[in-house]
């Protein structure tokens, strides 16, 4: 990653459907815009409204329904119809998530884990090829939040997301509450996680809030549940400046899916971001001087 | 481990029966019970596919009452799963899964109610194209003129019912719900009209909506004055027309004997 897209220097945030007509009539202070492509392809008002926002802001495109680590390969008609999505609208970042959620047409409203094995690498690569191939742009791979893996997996997340960049080419979107989350449901050490990613394919950051509930795995224990319903937490900040000093400066996104609260809260948080970005940016300008 | 298409069509039906027992020897979490763990995505399935259905289909909730809405949903989630990304475009089939529904006995119009909900859902996301004017079909001479295909807007639906659903349907948009309402048989025949959040439901005659309602399903204009006349001898198929063009409702016209877009 050698520079990020100057239009991208401020935090963005994610725009859901209760909010884009406030968008449209307010033009807030936004560096930039992430939408799922999945609200829109079945809405042309919406779409309509998002083409006039595209002409003042940055959008990045982050699709929940790509799908690719389903064994039975890519919805090729969703593929299509995202590509004629994404001609419209001219996006930025392009990215999907390392899931599957989709079995030989049902499609399971969910991003399911994957068992990390070499047929999982083989299919996942294969899939993110023909993705960036079918819509003619660069993607990049979200890590998972997680509750469990697998008994057959054969490397760990981080080894397969370094052969899945090597093997493939992509770029990475690390979503930075998601490794919170799932270090601390499958008890791994969250900053280790993060240093043993290549900070070079990281294209983009993610933070989300989510919701602490009881664990009836491991009773008297506690399971972080990534809802996009709440403010980012406190250790997602600090692992977040963690990231920041890791990889250097990143387009960063808010996201609130649940709950969603007004716009000017989703913006606040941004600026939070903005701020933490400075400091810890900072911070490692500091140490690379004294070493 | 087995191959990942077999480890994702086990992951499918636990998520489908809600149970994730079948997937304990498959998943891992340490020495936290993983099928507790997996239960998380299997109540995800579940919460948000009801909630997807019962935000889609508010004015059903409000006739049938939320807790028969809420297991019908809940037991349409398990046995019909979306077939799309796109989460706006599922619940087509509810209206008729609703009228397979115990409830549906005493609620005679429940299926065609909540049908019309949902197309009225999703045509106030349509958009309005650009609609031809009269001298479109003007141009045309007589003998092209039955054999030409129109298309309307795409936010259009016709439907019929034996019962006023619609205006069921306006008395819960009103927020005015009286105590009561006596509600007669009495066949309507309706167009939906919408565009950026705009919805209309207006009511045709039946030669009107026949003639409408077949054009809409790509019948040439010959073939559904054919059928107009068959409900509606005096039918003026002229005057339609007209009509149609002066409400901006047809976007596109085709000859299709010389196949040329006019």
């Amino acid at each position: 990653m050698s520079s990020i897209p100057r239009a991208l220097t401020r935090s963005g945030v994610g725009l859901r459907l209760p909010h884009i007509e406030e968008a449209v009539a307010t033009r807030p202070a936004a560096g930039w815009f992430e939408i799922h492509p999945e609200n829109f392809l079945a809405n042309p008002y919406a779409t309509e409204l998002l083409e006039e926002l595209a002409r003042s802001y940055p959008i990045s495109v982050h699709t929940v329904g790509l799908s690719v680590g389903s064994a039975h390969g890519v919805d090729r008609v969703h593929l299509q119809r995202m590509r004629r999505f994404v001609d419209r609208i001219d996006p930025v970042l392009l990215s999907a998530h390392l899931a599957w959620s989709t079995h030989q047409g049902e499609y399971l409203n969910d991003l399911l884990p994957l068992p990390y094995t070499a047929e999982t690498l083989a299919i996942v690569s294969r899939h993110v090829a023909e993705v960036q191939d079918g819509l003619g742009r660069a993607l990049l791979i979200e890590n998972p939040s997680r509750y469990l893996g697998f008994t057959g997996s054969t490397m760990t997340e981080v080894q397969f997301l370094n052969e899945l960049v090597q093997g493939s080419g992509c770029q990475l979107l690390c979503d930075v509450s998601n490794v919170h989350l799932s270090a601390h449901n499958l008890g791994y050490d969250a900053r280790h996680y993060l240093d043993g990613l290549p900070a070079a394919a990281i294209g983009e950051l993610h933070l989300g809030g989510f919701t602490v509930e009881a664990d009836d795995a491991a009773p008297g224990h506690e399971v972080i549940v990534d809802t996009h319903a709440a403010p980012i937490a406190a250790p997602v900040w600090e692992l977040y400046g963690h990231a920041v000093a890791r990889f250097g400066p990143r387009p960063t996104l808010i996201e609130w899916d649940n709950d969603i609260p007004a716009l000017a809260t989703l913006l606040n948080e941004a600026m939070v971001a903005d701020d933490v970005t400075r400091r810890s940016s900072r911070l490692e300008q500091d140490h690379a001087a004294t070493r | 481990m087995p191959p990942l298409a077999e480890v994702q069509r086990r992951v499918r039906d636990a998520m489908l029966a809600g149970d994730a027992g079948p997937l304990a020897s498959l998943i891992d979490a340490g020495p936290r019970d993983a099928t507790r763990r997996m239960a998380i995505h299997l109540r995800h399935y579940r919460v948000s596919l009801i909630a997807v259905l019962m935000g889609r289909f508010p004015a059903t909730t409000w006739l049938l009452g939320s807790a028969q809405v809420e297991a019908a949903a809940a037991q349409f989630v398990g046995a019909v799963p979306p077939d799309a990304p796109c989460v706006a475009e599922y619940g087509a089939a509810f209206p008729a899964f609703l009228g397979t529904w115990p409830a549906a006995e005493r609620v005679a119009y429940l299926e065609p109610f909540a049908d019309l909900e949902w197309h009225f859902g999703r045509l106030s996301v349509a958009v309005d194209a650009p609609a031809k004017d009269a001298g479109t079909l003007a141009a045309l001479n007589a003998d092209d003129l039955v054999d030409t295909v129109l298309t309307l807007q795409g936010g259009t639906h016709y439907c019929h019912a034996s019962w006023p659903i619609d205006e069921l349907l306006a008395i819960f948009l009103s927020n005015t719900a009286p105590e009561q309402t006596m509600l007669a048989e009495q066949p309507v025949w309706l167009e939906c009209r919408g565009t950026r959040g705009d919805v209309r439901i207006n009511r045709l005659t039946e030669g009107d909506w026949t003639f409408r309602q077949a054009i809409w399903r790509g019948r040439p204009i010959g073939v559904a004055a054919e059928r107009a006349w068959l409900v509606d001898p005096e039918f003026d198929p002229g005057a339609a027309l007209a009509a149609m063009l002066g409400q901006a409702l047809v976007i596109g016209a085709v000859t299709r004997t010389k196949g040329t877009d006019s």
